[in-house]
């Protein structure tokens, strides 16, 4: 597997921009571009965290599914986003709990019913966007550490270089 | 190409969906846009009022602007522009798909929101980013018109979508709570600057851009030029001075005594003030010409009435008390 992205000439960051800081390299080999997680990947991902039920990727602004796999309450995904999307502003809105710490930030946000647990997860992308990735879990099936620990995973590799 | 004709441009898109065809639907008008499909799935669509996926990538310096121009000289011819980003190393295929589906979204609600505008098809036609994403043309066309509704909901005012910004000077309340995203755009708009331009200044989703501005219009946070006659008059002007007088009032002629409030005791034309005995009989005294706005002044170094004065001081000058009073007046000022 060559460390660098070999194939690039004309890219000003050079070879460097591939290395992650612990100095391992990410692959760039064509033919593993399947792993390579995009939208589609990402929310099959989310949904083979245990219990998942379905999974959505949201835009808080709009209150929009971009993305949606799996169930959703009362099987409306638009619906759902635009819950999600009120539950997300106001939590981000009322500065109240991400204030406490100078450049806190709302980290994730969840939701427990009697049925299920709805997690939410802001995607920090670099370019201007408001996105949330959702994931339903049963609650019997599902288990909330578990499935935090795999969305932060998840919300990081679908923006990470 | 069929001749550009005035349609619902939703029903077209629907149209040439349902025939599976191939090329870019182009909505003229203002501030119209593209929408390209791919096989009856739309791929993208660009608007001059919503910042591209370039213009997004580069305004948030998550790509140099040579990065991008280089991306764009290579792959333009051949379609490829996004998928080269991807291969790489400069986005992840996560970001570029996230980066694509917000500006399509974003691009098509300018374009297809209007209920009818000039709009042709171009069959063939592909864009030069390349397939990332593949949408149901039927859900755009519910998104265009969520969105349309929900600018509604917040403010039904279309003029805030185009006009150029103007942020009002004084606030009408003394509290006022801003979000983020509306706090950059009154810093930014300078009076100039249309909701376009700050989206594309800003590198915001224009459509995220004019939601925030309906907001802020909600708030009477913004000027807007229609709405800016009929609101009701804050700052009261003050009156001209010519006409504060009453026009019925009867001529002042010299031989009279001064009407009622004399604040100056020196007016050469008017006769002596009465004598201080003499004050309880002042209203028939001088009384006869100007009755109506008397007001209970007294005349400069008059005594009070016997009945409310007890022993009252000696009599020390007439303009005595006047100048205490200018002086007071003025230090009242500084």
């Amino acid at each position: 597997m060559t460390p660098t992205h070999s194939g690039c000439d004309w890219c000003p960051y050079g070879r460097q921009r591939m290395a992650h800081g612990d100095g391992h390299a990410v692959e760039v080999n064509p033919a593993l571009r399947s792993d390579v997680p995009g939208v589609d990947h990402c929310l099959q991902e989310a949904m083979a965290i245990p219990g998942a039920v379905g999974a959505s990727i949201v835009d808080y602004t709009t209150g929009f599914p971009v993305a949606t796999t799996g169930a959703a309450p009362n099987d409306d995904h638009e619906a759902a986003a635009a819950g999600t999307a009120d539950v997300v502003q106001a939590a981000n809105s009322r500065s109240l709990f991400v204030s406490a710490i100078p450049h806190d930030l709302l980290e994730d946000l969840i939701i427990t019913t009697a049925g299920g647990y709805h997690l939410l997860r802001p995607v920090q992308t670099d370019f201007d966007s408001r996105l949330v990735l959702y994931v339903w879990l049963d609650r019997v099936l599902g288990n909330l550490a578990v499935a935090r620990h795999r969305m932060q995973k998840l919300a990081d590799d679908l923006v990470a270089t | 190409m069929s001749p550009s004709k005035t349609v619902a441009p939703g029903r077209l898109l629907a149209q040439v969906a349902g025939e599976r065809q191939t090329g870019a639907l182009v909505v003229r008008g203002h501030p119209g846009g593209a929408v390209y499909v791919l096989e009856g799935r739309v791929i993208y669509a660009e608007s001059p009022a919503a910042p591209g996926v370039g213009e997004l990538l580069t305004a948030s310096g998550r790509l140099a602007g040579r990065t991008w121009q280089n991306a764009l000289d290579r792959g333009t011819a051949t379609a490829r522009v996004g998928r080269m980003l991807v291969e790489h190393g400069h986005l992840t295929q996560g970001e570029l798909e996230l980066c694509v589906l917000g500006a399509t979204y974003d691009a098509a609600y300018f374009a297809l929101a209007p209920q009818d505008a000039p709009a042709d098809f171009l069959g063939g036609a592909t864009h030069w980013l390349g397939p990332v994403v593949h949408i149901d043309p039927a859900a755009v066309t519910r998104e265009v018109r969520r969105r349309a509704k929900m600018l509604d909901d917040i403010f039904p005012d279309p003029r805030v979508d185009t006009e150029v910004v103007t942020p009002i000077t004084r606030p009408p309340r003394e509290r006022i709570t801003l979000t983020a995203p509306q706090w950059e755009l009154l810093v930014h708009a300078d009076g100039q600057r249309t909701p376009a331009d700050l989206a594309f200044l800003l590198g915001k989703a224009g459509f995220a851009t004019i939601q925030e501005l309906r907001r802020l219009a909600a708030a009477g946070l913004l000027d807007l030029p229609g709405v800016r006659d009929k609101a009701p008059e804050f700052v009261r002007l003050p009156r001209s001075r010519g006409t504060a007088v009453d026009a019925n009032r009867p001529q002042l002629r010299p031989d009279n005594s001064p009407t009622v409030p004399v604040v100056s005791g020196v007016r050469p034309a008017a006769p002596d003030p009465p004598a201080p005995t003499a004050l309880t009989e002042e209203t028939s005294a001088n009384g006869t010409v100007y009755r109506p706005p008397r007001l209970a002044r007294r005349k400069p170094g008059a005594k009070l009435p016997k009945e409310l004065a007890g022993d009252a001081p000696p009599h020390t000058g007439t303009d005595e008390v006047l100048l205490k009073r200018i002086r007071t007046a003025l230090r009242a000022l500084r």
